[in-house]
Protein backbone atom coordinates (compact mmCIF):
# COMPACT_ATOMS: atom_id res chain seq x y z
CA UNK A 1 0.00 0.00 0.00
CA UNK A 2 1.66 3.43 -0.27
CA UNK A 3 1.83 5.56 2.07
CA UNK A 4 3.85 8.21 0.82
CA UNK A 5 7.67 7.84 1.60
CA UNK A 6 8.25 4.42 2.65
CA UNK A 7 10.96 2.09 4.15
CA UNK A 8 11.57 -1.24 2.01
CA UNK A 9 14.12 -3.87 2.51
CA UNK A 10 15.05 -3.02 5.80
CA UNK A 11 17.09 -5.44 7.35
CA UNK A 12 20.04 -4.82 9.63
CA UNK A 13 22.35 -5.03 6.26
CA UNK A 14 20.41 -2.81 4.27
CA UNK A 15 19.53 0.70 4.89
CA UNK A 16 16.26 1.65 4.10
CA UNK A 17 14.95 2.10 0.72
CA UNK A 18 13.47 5.68 0.49
CA UNK A 19 10.87 5.51 -2.75
CA UNK A 20 8.91 8.33 -3.61
CA UNK A 21 5.54 8.01 -4.43
CA UNK A 22 3.51 10.33 -7.31
CA UNK A 23 1.31 11.89 -4.66
CA UNK A 24 4.89 12.76 -2.27
CA UNK A 25 6.45 13.82 -5.74
CA UNK A 26 3.81 16.67 -6.50
CA UNK A 27 3.79 17.75 -2.68
CA UNK A 28 7.29 18.48 -2.92
CA UNK A 29 6.82 19.65 -6.35
CA UNK A 30 3.93 22.15 -4.92
CA UNK A 31 6.35 23.49 -1.70
CA UNK A 32 9.50 23.97 -4.36
CA UNK A 33 7.20 26.20 -6.62
CA UNK A 34 5.68 28.39 -3.97
CA UNK A 35 9.32 28.96 -3.21
CA UNK A 36 9.89 29.23 -6.60
CA UNK A 37 7.23 31.90 -6.88
CA UNK A 38 8.34 33.79 -4.19
CA UNK A 39 11.88 33.95 -5.36
CA UNK A 40 11.00 34.76 -8.58
CA UNK A 41 12.96 30.92 -9.77
CA UNK A 42 10.54 30.78 -12.88
CA UNK A 43 9.32 27.00 -12.43
CA UNK A 44 5.96 26.48 -13.36
CA UNK A 45 3.71 23.41 -13.16
CA UNK A 46 2.92 21.73 -16.25
CA UNK A 47 -0.31 19.54 -16.05
CA UNK A 48 -1.24 16.86 -18.14
CA UNK A 49 -4.68 17.76 -19.58
CA UNK A 50 -7.65 16.53 -16.96
CA UNK A 51 -5.11 14.53 -14.45
CA UNK A 52 -3.43 15.72 -11.85
CA UNK A 53 -0.22 14.11 -13.01
CA UNK A 54 2.26 17.13 -14.82
CA UNK A 55 5.84 18.15 -14.08
CA UNK A 56 7.90 21.36 -13.42
CA UNK A 57 8.98 23.49 -16.06
CA UNK A 58 11.39 25.96 -16.18
CA UNK A 59 13.40 27.96 -19.18
CA UNK A 60 16.87 29.70 -18.54
CA UNK A 61 19.50 31.23 -20.69
CA UNK A 62 23.22 30.30 -20.10
CA UNK A 63 26.35 31.81 -20.95
CA UNK A 64 28.73 29.03 -22.20
CA UNK A 65 32.66 29.66 -22.71
CA UNK A 66 33.36 28.74 -26.16
CA UNK A 67 36.36 27.15 -25.30
CA UNK A 68 34.82 24.08 -23.26
CA UNK A 69 33.76 22.25 -26.70
CA UNK A 70 32.86 22.40 -30.27
CA UNK A 71 30.08 24.85 -30.32
CA UNK A 72 31.69 27.91 -32.08
CA UNK A 73 32.39 25.79 -34.79
CA UNK A 74 28.40 25.53 -35.43
CA UNK A 75 26.81 27.77 -36.77
CA UNK A 76 23.80 29.94 -35.32
CA UNK A 77 25.59 30.30 -32.32
CA UNK A 78 25.61 33.93 -31.16
CA UNK A 79 29.22 34.91 -29.79
CA UNK A 80 29.32 37.82 -27.52
CA UNK A 81 32.70 38.89 -25.76
CA UNK A 82 32.63 38.08 -21.90
CA UNK A 83 34.49 36.81 -19.14
CA UNK A 84 33.24 32.93 -18.42
CA UNK A 85 30.77 32.52 -16.16
CA UNK A 86 32.52 30.47 -13.25
CA UNK A 87 35.53 32.43 -12.53
CA UNK A 88 37.07 29.06 -10.86
CA UNK A 89 37.60 27.61 -14.21
CA UNK A 90 39.00 30.55 -15.94
CA UNK A 91 41.36 30.24 -19.74
CA UNK A 92 41.44 33.13 -21.10
CA UNK A 93 39.17 36.29 -21.02
CA UNK A 94 37.13 34.45 -24.70
CA UNK A 95 34.22 34.78 -25.64
CA UNK A 96 31.30 32.78 -24.52
CA UNK A 97 27.84 31.44 -26.35
CA UNK A 98 24.24 31.67 -24.73
CA UNK A 99 22.57 29.09 -25.04
CA UNK A 100 18.33 28.38 -24.11
CA UNK A 101 17.48 25.51 -21.94
CA UNK A 102 14.69 23.82 -21.12
CA UNK A 103 14.41 21.63 -18.03
CA UNK A 104 11.61 19.28 -16.98
CA UNK A 105 11.08 17.60 -13.27
CA UNK A 106 8.70 14.45 -14.47
CA UNK A 107 8.01 11.53 -11.45
CA UNK A 108 9.47 8.25 -12.51
CA UNK A 109 7.29 5.36 -11.05
CA UNK A 110 9.35 2.44 -11.92
CA UNK A 111 12.76 4.33 -9.72
CA UNK A 112 10.24 6.05 -7.25
CA UNK A 113 11.76 8.99 -7.87
CA UNK A 114 12.08 12.18 -10.03
CA UNK A 115 13.60 12.60 -13.30
CA UNK A 116 15.41 15.57 -14.84
CA UNK A 117 14.45 16.23 -18.55
CA UNK A 118 16.20 19.05 -20.79
CA UNK A 119 16.74 20.24 -23.84
CA UNK A 120 18.75 23.48 -25.42
CA UNK A 121 18.47 25.49 -28.23
CA UNK A 122 20.87 28.34 -29.77
CA UNK A 123 19.01 31.78 -29.56
CA UNK A 124 17.86 30.53 -33.36
CA UNK A 125 16.53 28.14 -32.33
CA UNK A 126 18.56 25.40 -33.57
CA UNK A 127 18.40 22.50 -30.65
CA UNK A 128 21.70 20.64 -29.74
CA UNK A 129 22.54 17.94 -30.50
CA UNK A 130 23.75 15.72 -27.99
CA UNK A 131 27.62 16.28 -28.58
CA UNK A 132 27.11 19.72 -29.00
CA UNK A 133 25.49 19.31 -25.00
CA UNK A 134 28.53 17.86 -23.90
CA UNK A 135 29.93 20.86 -24.58
CA UNK A 136 27.56 22.88 -22.56
CA UNK A 137 28.75 20.55 -19.23
CA UNK A 138 31.13 22.06 -16.78
CA UNK A 139 34.61 20.17 -17.24
CA UNK A 140 34.44 19.71 -13.46
CA UNK A 141 31.74 17.27 -14.40
CA UNK A 142 31.87 16.15 -17.38
CA UNK A 143 34.98 13.81 -16.82
CA UNK A 144 32.82 11.57 -14.24
CA UNK A 145 29.78 11.61 -16.28
CA UNK A 146 31.77 10.24 -19.30
CA UNK A 147 33.55 7.04 -17.57
CA UNK A 148 29.49 6.31 -17.26
CA UNK A 149 27.75 7.03 -20.30
CA UNK A 150 25.18 4.79 -20.31
CA UNK A 151 24.06 5.37 -17.16
CA UNK A 152 24.23 9.46 -17.12
CA UNK A 153 23.11 11.80 -19.81
CA UNK A 154 21.24 10.58 -23.14
CA UNK A 155 18.73 11.03 -25.05
CA UNK A 156 14.77 9.78 -24.98
CA UNK A 157 11.31 10.86 -25.59
CA UNK A 158 9.08 12.75 -22.89
CA UNK A 159 7.36 10.68 -21.68
CA UNK A 160 4.45 13.33 -21.73
CA UNK A 161 5.31 15.08 -24.33
CA UNK A 162 6.87 12.47 -26.29
CA UNK A 163 9.38 14.67 -28.11
CA UNK A 164 13.29 14.43 -27.82
CA UNK A 165 14.70 15.19 -24.32
CA UNK A 166 18.00 14.96 -22.80
CA UNK A 167 17.48 12.96 -19.65
CA UNK A 168 19.73 12.26 -16.49
CA UNK A 169 19.04 8.80 -15.61
CA UNK A 170 17.56 8.17 -12.45
CA UNK A 171 19.00 4.36 -11.86
CA UNK A 172 21.11 5.86 -8.91
CA UNK A 173 19.27 8.86 -8.16
CA UNK A 174 18.17 6.60 -4.49
CA UNK A 175 21.56 6.10 -3.86
CA UNK A 176 22.74 9.12 -3.15
CA UNK A 177 19.14 10.65 -2.24
CA UNK A 178 19.09 7.42 0.45
CA UNK A 179 21.76 8.28 2.21
CA UNK A 180 20.69 12.28 2.29
CA UNK A 181 17.49 11.40 3.63
CA UNK A 182 18.81 8.93 6.25
CA UNK A 183 20.82 11.02 7.83
CA UNK A 184 18.13 13.66 8.18
CA UNK A 185 15.54 11.35 9.23
CA UNK A 186 18.16 10.30 12.04
CA UNK A 187 18.28 14.01 13.17
CA UNK A 188 14.41 14.33 13.31
CA UNK A 189 14.40 16.96 10.25
CA UNK A 190 12.08 16.72 7.07
CA UNK A 191 13.48 16.91 3.52
CA UNK A 192 12.02 18.41 0.38
CA UNK A 193 12.85 14.82 -1.83
CA UNK A 194 12.50 17.28 -5.03
CA UNK A 195 14.34 19.76 -3.63
CA UNK A 196 17.32 18.37 -2.16
CA UNK A 197 17.30 15.98 -5.49
CA UNK A 198 17.77 19.06 -7.97
CA UNK A 199 20.43 20.67 -5.72
CA UNK A 200 22.65 17.53 -6.72
CA UNK A 201 21.85 17.19 -10.13
CA UNK A 202 20.86 20.63 -11.48
CA UNK A 203 24.44 22.25 -11.41
CA UNK A 204 25.83 19.19 -13.55
CA UNK A 205 23.50 20.82 -16.04
CA UNK A 206 23.42 24.17 -15.63
CA UNK A 207 20.53 24.34 -13.66
CA UNK A 208 21.43 26.83 -10.54
CA UNK A 209 19.15 25.80 -7.36
CA UNK A 210 19.57 29.33 -5.16
CA UNK A 211 20.56 28.82 -1.60
CA UNK A 212 17.18 31.08 -1.04
CA UNK A 213 15.43 27.28 -1.24
CA UNK A 214 16.22 26.46 2.02
CA UNK A 215 17.03 29.17 3.60
CA UNK A 216 14.26 30.03 6.20
CA UNK A 217 11.20 32.25 5.74
CA UNK A 218 8.46 33.90 7.52
CA UNK A 219 5.64 31.59 6.16
CA UNK A 220 4.02 28.72 6.74
CA UNK A 221 5.78 26.57 4.39
CA UNK A 222 6.22 23.62 5.49
CA UNK A 223 8.84 20.70 4.07
CA UNK A 224 7.06 17.65 6.39
CA UNK A 225 5.85 16.13 3.49
CA UNK A 226 8.64 13.42 2.91
CA UNK A 227 8.85 12.77 6.95
CA UNK A 228 8.80 8.85 6.70
CA UNK A 229 5.70 7.34 8.54
CA UNK B 1 36.23 1.23 2.84
CA UNK B 2 38.89 2.68 5.36
CA UNK B 3 37.87 4.82 8.14
CA UNK B 4 41.22 5.62 9.50
CA UNK B 5 42.34 8.73 7.71
CA UNK B 6 45.34 10.48 8.79
CA UNK B 7 45.71 13.85 10.78
CA UNK B 8 46.64 16.42 7.90
CA UNK B 9 50.26 17.13 7.54
CA UNK B 10 51.29 20.91 8.12
CA UNK B 11 51.07 20.94 4.11
CA UNK B 12 47.74 19.73 4.08
CA UNK B 13 46.44 21.45 6.80
CA UNK B 14 48.43 24.94 5.07
CA UNK B 15 46.44 24.30 1.87
CA UNK B 16 43.35 24.68 3.71
CA UNK B 17 44.39 27.30 5.95
CA UNK B 18 45.99 29.15 3.24
CA UNK B 19 45.77 33.08 3.19
CA UNK B 20 43.91 34.71 0.98
CA UNK B 21 45.61 36.42 -2.07
CA UNK B 22 47.24 40.12 -1.74
CA UNK B 23 44.87 42.87 -2.11
CA UNK B 24 41.96 41.01 -0.33
CA UNK B 25 40.03 43.27 2.07
CA UNK B 26 40.54 42.45 5.92
CA UNK B 27 36.61 41.50 5.68
CA UNK B 28 37.93 39.07 2.70
CA UNK B 29 40.85 37.68 4.27
CA UNK B 30 38.16 36.49 7.04
CA UNK B 31 38.04 32.73 7.75
CA UNK B 32 35.04 30.84 9.09
CA UNK B 33 34.68 28.11 11.31
CA UNK B 34 33.73 24.53 9.44
CA UNK B 35 32.77 21.19 10.90
CA UNK B 36 32.84 18.79 8.85
CA UNK B 37 30.50 15.73 9.22
CA UNK B 38 30.50 12.60 7.71
CA UNK B 39 27.55 10.69 6.27
CA UNK B 40 26.43 6.86 5.57
CA UNK B 41 29.40 4.97 5.18
CA UNK B 42 31.56 7.84 4.06
CA UNK B 43 35.05 7.59 5.83
CA UNK B 44 35.21 9.95 8.87
CA UNK B 45 37.89 12.86 9.06
CA UNK B 46 40.15 12.67 11.78
CA UNK B 47 40.07 16.67 11.36
CA UNK B 48 37.01 17.84 11.18
CA UNK B 49 37.23 21.57 12.37
CA UNK B 50 38.68 23.41 9.86
CA UNK B 51 39.42 27.21 9.39
CA UNK B 52 38.54 28.06 5.90
CA UNK B 53 39.10 30.66 3.63
CA UNK B 54 35.21 32.87 3.24
CA UNK B 55 35.84 32.79 -0.40
CA UNK B 56 36.92 29.12 -0.69
CA UNK B 57 34.45 27.75 -3.08
CA UNK B 58 32.09 24.51 -2.16
CA UNK B 59 34.21 22.76 -4.92
CA UNK B 60 37.38 23.89 -3.76
CA UNK B 61 36.73 22.33 -0.75
CA UNK B 62 35.02 18.56 -2.12
CA UNK B 63 38.16 18.51 -3.47
CA UNK B 64 39.81 19.09 -0.69
CA UNK B 65 38.01 16.39 1.04
CA UNK B 66 38.52 13.77 -1.60
CA UNK B 67 42.07 13.91 -1.81
CA UNK B 68 41.94 13.96 1.58
CA UNK B 69 39.71 10.59 1.94
CA UNK B 70 42.07 9.37 -1.26
CA UNK B 71 38.88 8.84 -2.89
CA UNK B 72 38.75 6.81 -5.99
CA UNK B 73 38.50 8.84 -9.57
CA UNK B 74 34.79 7.19 -10.01
CA UNK B 75 33.88 7.92 -5.93
CA UNK B 76 31.70 11.55 -5.99
CA UNK B 77 31.66 13.61 -2.98
CA UNK B 78 28.51 15.88 -2.22
CA UNK B 79 28.76 18.22 0.58
CA UNK B 80 25.49 19.51 1.92
CA UNK B 81 24.36 22.28 4.15
CA UNK B 82 20.93 22.08 6.53
CA UNK B 83 21.54 18.02 6.30
CA UNK B 84 19.63 17.83 2.73
CA UNK B 85 20.77 20.39 0.67
CA UNK B 86 23.73 21.07 -1.67
CA UNK B 87 24.76 24.04 -2.45
CA UNK B 88 26.23 25.48 -6.03
CA UNK B 89 29.71 24.29 -6.20
CA UNK B 90 30.85 28.05 -7.13
CA UNK B 91 29.38 28.78 -3.82
CA UNK B 92 31.32 30.32 -1.58
CA UNK B 93 31.77 28.99 1.92
CA UNK B 94 31.52 32.28 3.84
CA UNK B 95 27.76 32.64 2.20
CA UNK B 96 27.23 29.79 3.51
CA UNK B 97 28.04 30.70 7.12
CA UNK B 98 26.03 33.58 6.85
CA UNK B 99 23.46 31.59 5.64
CA UNK B 100 23.04 28.58 8.13
CA UNK B 101 26.00 29.09 10.61
CA UNK B 102 25.33 29.23 14.23
CA UNK B 103 27.68 28.71 17.16
CA UNK B 104 30.18 30.56 15.20
CA UNK B 105 30.24 27.80 12.61
CA UNK B 106 29.17 25.89 9.46
CA UNK B 107 28.72 22.33 9.73
CA UNK B 108 28.55 20.93 6.28
CA UNK B 109 27.54 17.30 6.07
CA UNK B 110 29.65 15.34 3.19
CA UNK B 111 28.48 11.42 1.75
CA UNK B 112 30.81 10.19 -1.21
CA UNK B 113 28.82 7.85 -3.60
CA UNK B 114 29.20 6.11 -6.65
CA UNK B 115 29.29 8.63 -9.39
CA UNK B 116 26.52 8.04 -12.13
CA UNK B 117 27.22 4.57 -13.78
Amino acid sequence: MKDGLRENFFTSRRRPAFVLDEEQFRRCCQLLLQRSDQLGDGWSWEAVQGSEEGYLRKTALRSVPSDWGPLHDQEGFSFHPQTLYDGSYTGTNSSSLVVQYEYHILFSCSYGAPVLYFRAFTLEGKSLALEEMWSTIHPNYRLRLQNFPLNAISQQEHPLLGQPFFFLHPCRTEEFMGLVLQAAQDQGRPVNYVLSWLSVVGPVVGLDVPLQYCTPLHSAVSLNSTKPD
Amino acid sequence: MSDNAESPTETQKEELHSPSENSATSEEKKKIDVLLKAVGDTPIMKTKKWAVDRGRTVQSLAQFISRFLKLDANEQLFIYVHQSFAPSPDQEVGVLFDCFGSDGKLVLHYCKSQAWG
